[in-house]
């Protein structure tokens, strides 16, 4: 039971501190309706339930799949079935991909219908199966990541000078929100699977991490593309929100289920699908394809619990703490607020597990999962509290925090060690995930709406961007102190 | 019995774990006068009905291999048994094995060979290597060279006495590369002095070599050269 066990703590400890946050806050300033409280704590059983039973799942599911793709891939001797390969993969993985489909529809009641939903869908999965081949290409040829981030970031820069501020924030967060719950594990185990056949060790541990940094880059270039393109430059359409929720405690939990089972369904799809398919060719043994597909089974139970918790106990939730929030007269509580939910929130991310336990795993312990996980933290809090700053000081523009970070962060890319440049950039796309979308999006957007001078619409978005960016440095601080820390002392005192 | 007094005895002591807890034997080991550990990742099964039907027989696992004199080894595990509770169920084994030969720790610079105890000698002998991570394909080449047959990686963390900095309370343990040498005997010696010198293991802080007998071996073939 040892197994189980383990599991269950690690997870505790994931979601236990925003319970505690949030209960704290409920009888120190923010007094909370006892039905939304009760909902939360339901919430957060059913997230500490879900991910288990995720991680679980992606274990025996979607990493053995990645892997015996990533292998099966990287013994195709011609780059350019590799490519073509990597271009099927990526497209029909991000076209099911429910956030996908949220952020397009957004963006298509922004733009007044201009650019149509299903557009907005195909031209971001085309960027990232785009990515996804060349960083396939990447691994097996030994170009070194950071030379591939510049080219890329400086792309993104040229194509920023000629997108508004309205598609600069949106293209960020349609990069952020595309690599979600169920992309991440299964493109970090395909790297692992790619890179693991090298000879030199080191490389290989090097080439594992990375692929989800190139893959987000897809989904900015071509909707600042796009958005160039169909010059659509002006947002006139207003977001209605509801702002009405239920005082039942049960209901929208059961009232959520099956939009959310069909979504999770759907984005499981076309692994499943492609997975069958690989199978035809390459023969998995009976035991493991058992295995693989029970796994696939506990991905699918353990995802539906969580974004059922999530959307049905977390999400009105958000929106009332910023609502309240804003409505305190010190100001400065806002961004305090904020850093700290930032810090707990990302805890229970589940791509974060899955990150981490990789990492653990590509370098036989040596980067320990408690350092990456308060790197990481630290970084989503500043992010959060750069985000209320934004929305209080109307005059702070989003590239005024983009432009320089990412600066920051292409230029330390110089002095840290290739791995963890890798780790950095993929944590980047690995903590805009389900959580941080649903619950910190809705307590932003919940300030916005109570301050005066904030537009909901500008200020909301955005704010993944700078959750999507900070890690980038904080991490890249690290990898830097492990560089100094791990040099040899005491050998020339040799006695 | 050729023992000569002088001469140390060796010992390689293995610990195999839960994971999370190959860290804390090493700073155990250490602080009991070993001079430092290496550490590796695996998985263990687990019998359990409902866990089978469930398929989640896997569990990850830390192995700690470090090697010393006889007499510290020996203690250490002690005090490795006591404070991991080692005789309750699922708490973890551990077992020593004797060491022939060890090159490489700073403390026990001057040690040679010591000759295989009792009248049976071994045919093969096992050459276990242990370098900073990126080197162990050089070892391997350099083995081949001088007659080795092949060789094994497995990726591994550790840290000797050179590498003693932390990170807030945690150890930095720097990523190794154990790479094993299966060779017959009359080879051992002409691959360990080639895989020394091309390391140059002598100097401190570049890893360490140590040789054990092994009994039996199959599935090696002599090199038609």
């Amino acid at each position: 039971m040892a197994v189980l066990v383990e599991k269950f703590k690690e997870v505790l400890f994931a979601v236990l501190p925003i319970t505690v946050i949030v209960l704290i806050l409920n009888y120190s300033i923010i007094p909370i309706e006892t039905s939304l409280i009760f909902r939360f704590i339901i919430g957060a059983l059913l997230i500490i339930l879900g991910l288990s039973i995720f991680l679980f799942g992606v274990d025996l599911g979607i990493a053995p799949i990645g892997h015996l793709m990533g292998t099966a891939l990287s013994k195709t001797k011609n780059i350019w079935i590799l490519a073509l390969l990597g271009l099927i993969l990526g497209f029909f993985i991000s076209i099911a991909e429910p956030d996908l489909h949220i952020i397009a529809g957004q963006i298509e009641l922004v733009t007044s219908g201009l650019v149509s939903k299903l557009s907005i869908i195909i031209i971001v999965s085309l960027g990232i199966a785009i990515m996804l081949a060349l960083g396939l290409i990447r691994i097996i040829k030994d170009i070194p990541l950071y030379k591939i981030l510049i080219i890329l970031y400086t792309v993104i820069f040229i194509l920023a000078l000629f997108t508004s501020p309205e598609f600069l924030a949106i293209s960020f967060d349609a990069s952020g929100a595309t690599t979600g719950a169920l992309t991440v594990p299964f493109i970090l185990a395909l790297a692992i699977g790619v890179s693991s056949l090298k000879k030199d060790s080191q490389a290989s541990e090097k080439d594992s991490f990375g692929l989800v940094a190139l893959v987000s880059t897809g989904p900015i270039i071509s909707v600042m593309i796009m958005s160039i393109l169909f010059k659509t430059d002006k947002i006139s359409g207003v977001i209605e929100y509801n702002n009405d929720y239920s005082t039942s405690i049960i209901g929208p939990f059961i009232h959520k289920l099956p939009t959310i089972a069909m979504e999770v369904f759907f984005a499981l799809l076309p692994l499943l699908v492609i997975f069958l398919l690989f199978n035809i060719f390459c023969k998995v043994d009976k035991k493991s394809l058992r295995k693989i597909l029970k796994g696939l089974f506990y991905t699918f139970m353990g995802l539906v619990l969580f974004l059922i918790g999530v959307n049905a106990g977390f999400m009105d939730l958000g929106r009332i703490i910023g609502n309240n929030v804003a409505s305190l007269d010190n100001k400065s509580l806002i961004i305090i607020i904020g850093f700290v939910l930032g810090l707990v929130t990302i805890l229970a991310e589940p791509a974060v597990h899955v990150l981490t336990h990789q990492i653990e795993d590509i370098t036989s312990g040596y980067v320990k999962r408690p350092i990456v996980i308060s790197a990481l933290s630290i970084g989503v809090g500043f992010a959060i509290a750069l985000s209320m700053l934004r929305i209080i000081i109307p005059e702070i523009q989003l590239w005024h925090f983009l432009l320089p970070g990412y600066i920051i962060a292409i230029c330390m890319t110089f002095f840290v060690p290739p791995l963890f440049v890798g780790i950095a950039f993929d944590s980047g796309g690995v903590a805009s995930g389900p959580m941080t979308v649903t619950f910190i999006l809705t307590f932003a957007q919940g300030v916005a709406e109570s301050i005066k001078a904030a537009d909901v619409l500008i200020d909301g978005f955005g704010m993944i961007a700078l959750v999507a960016l900070t890690p980038l440095i904080t991490l890249q601080i690290v990898g830097y102190i492990f560089k100094i820390k791990s040099v040899k002392g005491g050998i020339e005192s040799d006695g | 019995m050729d023992k000569s007094p002088q001469l140390p005895e060796f010992e390689l002591l293995f610990v195999i774990l839960n994971y999370g807890l190959g860290s804390k034997v090493v700073k155990l080991a250490k602080q009991h006068g070993v001079t430092g550990g290496t550490i590796f990742l695996g998985r263990g099964t687990i019998k359990n009905r409902f866990l089978e039907l469930l398929d989640l027989t896997e569990i990850r696992k830390e192995i700690v291999i470090t090697v010393a004199v006889k007499d510290t080894i020996y203690k250490a595990l002690e005090v490795i048994n006591k404070e991991l509770k080692l005789n309750k169920k699922d708490h973890g084994i551990a077992f020593t094995t004797s060491v022939s030969n060890l090159l490489g720790a700073r403390c026990y610079k001057d040690s040679y060979s010591k000759e295989s105890r009792g009248v049976e000698n071994t045919m093969y002998k096992l050459i276990c290597v242990i370098v900073d991570r990126g080197k162990a394909t050089s070892v391997i080449e350099t083995a081949s060279k001088a007659g080795s047959s092949g060789g094994t990686i497995i990726n591994a963390r550790g840290s000797g006495i050179h590498e003693t900095s932390k990170l807030f309370t945690m150890d930095i343990e720097p990523e190794k590369e154990l790479v094993l040498l299966l060779s017959e005997e009359h080879l051992s010696d002409l691959i360990v002095s080639a895989v020394r010198e091309q390391v140059e293991i002598d100097k401190p802080g570049n890893g360490i070599i140590f040789v054990l007998n092994v009994n039996s071996a199959y599935g090696l073939y002599p090199q038609n050269k």
